[in-house]
């Protein structure tokens, strides 16, 4: 165990961090270049007018709502090992296994269902996903409903989600 | 044999001379990996795993193979054992599958266990290059077979020869190829089959009825014993309660009692669990109506009143001792004549001279002890209260209370709902006479009342 532990330094405790105004400075210059740049245009001014506007800076790290991978072949990647729903800290994941008939492993989830409004969007699941199954990489960032039900993915919602950074298979299944 | 000292790992022990040293090793809580050792199986030899230092021996020595002999050293800690160890193990995983996600073992797994403790090793094998056998197959008796997954501890085949004599599994092949199997045509049959589960420390052996209905580390083993003949069999009840959904009973597991029944329990008990959550009086029911609690309580009250003639109470000889005791004062409290017939509960076929009694009441000693009558009532009754009496049906009575745990066919006046024994605590007084208790081990979202609270509620009802 020892050989894996990695010391990190500890920062700011020299005297200019313990002063904090050099600190304060630098946030104070930004804030107060902003403030005049707004004030010279204000068609220059950094917001969105969401939802005529979307936004475009969504990255392929950013944690959106989930989907579920196929493999090559176009079958669910997912073996229900319930590896996400250990690692959820919102216990939001709900797997139902049964037995997978095609020869391909032995076990697939009958039901897979994500309750959205319990979800946290960590990024456990995709995390801990032995199968690249799990993904969060969809860049849809909101998503609306009339009732509590209309949240909660099922497996076939989650399937159907694409991938919004041009990896659409699961890179851990064949 | 007399006692003698022997040093491991620089503390002294004393231990019968030649005893195992793998046994006085699990004595004592010190930690030695193995998969073909088993308490009841014996020595075998041969999964190479417990290997200990002993001193002025040139090699390592397996622990399970080794007597205690006066004066020995042990080591079972230290480099040189550990690397040793780690060898073996990688041995025994060269041509596992690793698809512990889904291995329904996982979690309970020696394997893996073993490797966290004592392999960490980047393997050398790829896994395009494994030697790949037969999967999923069905061995018969709800025994699922991998045969990719086994280390050829032979434990289920020394179950099956040494155990239940039945000889349905051998190991066939060699080397690489060697694997369990059972006789071309042939299933695996007999009464006591589904303890190879147990025994298979890795996932080739693997339970049909629980495959993939939990993963173990969601589960909670509460002890018990087996309510299903008067042997009184230890287990572990694993249960869970899923977010929005109701406590779970998962399945059985024995747990071992040497007193009792040692390591396992027969497969008609182990499935047991199942009856014991289905088909399940939840509902009061008065007349075939649907009725509140109170309406309940304000019907038993008005039937005990009108009741014309003998009154006469039946007990279930499964309840507990406790529960049995209250049902006895409560009858004498009402003036009552208690029976607890076991007739309905003799089951010669069932018997067998292992696990197996002819006696399939749990609590039957416990009635004998309280001296309760054990035959049937033949008077007929003005009133009949029954505590979940198979034979309640069978008495001529002309009004019937009845609690009982599951639906039956039979209407009566006023039936009222009750707590199996998985719901209740409360003691068992097994055939031979050793008393055990078992704890409550599932609370329902809407729980059903035990006898106890049953008769705490009705005796408040009755001022």
């Amino acid at each position: 165990m020892d050989n894996k532990v990695k010391v990190v330094p500890r920062y700011g405790s020299s005297f200019k961090d313990r002063l904090y105004l050099p600190a304060i400075y630098q946030g104070m210059k930004i804030t107060f270049k902003h403030l005049v740049g707004n004030a010279a245009d204000s068609n220059a001014v950094d917001t969105l007018e969401y939802p005529e506007e979307q936004p475009t800076d969504i990255t392929d790290r950013y944690r959106g709502l989930h989907r579920l991978t196929h493999r090559q072949d176009d079958t669910i990647a997912c073996v229900a090992c319930f590896m996400c729903a250990t690692a959820c800290p919102a216990d939001c994941i709900f797997i139902e296994a049964t037995e997978r008939e095609d020869g391909e492993d032995e076990k697939m989830p009958k039901r897979f269902a994500i309750d959205t409004l319990e979800c946290v969007f960590c990024g456990y699941c995709v995390e801990a996903c032995p199968c690249d199954a799990i993904r969060m990489d969809t860049g849809i960032f909101s998503l609306t409903g009339n009732s509590r039900e209309d949240f909660v993915l099922e497996k076939d919602q989650l399937l159907a989600h694409k991938g919004a950074f041009g990896e659409e298979k699961s890179r851990a299944r064949k | 044999m007399s006692q003698t000292e022997v040093v491991i790992d620089d503390k002294r022990f004393v231990a019968k001379e030649g005893s195992l040293l793998i046994d006085l090793l699990i004595k004592h809580n010190l930690k030695v990996p193995y998969f073909c050792y088993h308490e009841a199986l014996g020595a075998d030899g041969n999964c190479r795993m417990c290997m200990v230092e002993i001193e002025g021996q040139k090699r390592p020595q397996i622990a399970c193979d080794t007597l205690i002999k006066e004066g020995m050293v042990v080591r079972t800690k230290g480099e040189n054992i550990e690397s040793v160890r780690r060898n073996i193990l990688e041995l025994e995983l060269i041509n596992h599958p690793v698809d512990c996600p889904i291995c329904d073992q996982a979690g309970e797994c020696k394997l893996q266990d073993f490797y966290m403790d004592y392999g960490l090793y980047d393997s050398h094998i790829d896994q395009a290059d494994k030697v790949h056998h037969q999967k999923h197959i069905d061995l018969g008796s709800n025994v699922m077979l991998d045969q990719e997954r086994c280390v050829l501890c032979a434990r289920c085949t020394r179950f099956t020869a040494d155990i239940t004599k039945t000889h349905e599994l051998g190991i066939i092949g060699r080397g690489d190829h060697a694997r369990v199997s059972t006789m071309p045509g042939k299933k695996l049959d007999n009464p006591y089959a589904m303890n190879v589960v147990d025994l298979c420390p890795v996932g080739a052996l693997t339970s049909k009825d629980f495959r993939f209905s939990q993963r173990v580390w969601f589960l909670t083993s509460t002890p018990s014993v087996c309510h299903g003949c008067a042997k009184g069999c230890n287990i572990f009840i694993d249960h869970n309660r899923e977010k929005y959904k109701d406590e779970t009973i998962y399945r059985f597991r024995p747990r071992e009692n040497q007193a009792v029944n040692g390591y396992f329990i027969c497969d008609e008990g182990r499935l047991s669990y199942k009856a014991l959550q289905e088909n399940r009086q939840v509902e009061r029911d008065r007349n075939g109506a649907v009725c509140s609690e109170a309406e309940a309580l304000k019907a038993y009250c008005k039937t005990l009143e009108g009741a014309k003639g003998e009154i006469i109470v039946l007990a279930d000889p499964n309840l507990y001792r406790e529960e049995l005791v209250a049902i006895e004062a409560y009858a004498a409290h009402i003036g009552a004549s208690l029976y607890a017939p076991l007739e309905h509960y003799r089951d010669e076929d069932f018997a067998d001279d292992w696990l197996k009694s002819s006696q399939r009441a749990a609590n039957a000693k416990a009635v004998e002890i309280l001296e309760i009558k054990t035959t049937l009532p033949v008077e007929k009754a003005g009133l009949l209260i029954s505590f979940n009496h198979p034979d309640a049906a069978q008495i001529k009575a002309e009004k019937v209370i009845s609690f009982q745990t599951h639906i039956g066919k039979d209407a009566y006046d006023l039936t009222l709902p009750l707590a199996v024994f998985s719901e209740s605590a409360g003691t068992l007084v097994n055939e031979e006479g050793i008393e055990q208790y078992c704890p409550r081990a599932i609370k329902r979202n809407e729980p059903i009342p035990t006898v106890i609270e049953w008769l705490t509620q009705i005796e408040g009802g009755d001022k």
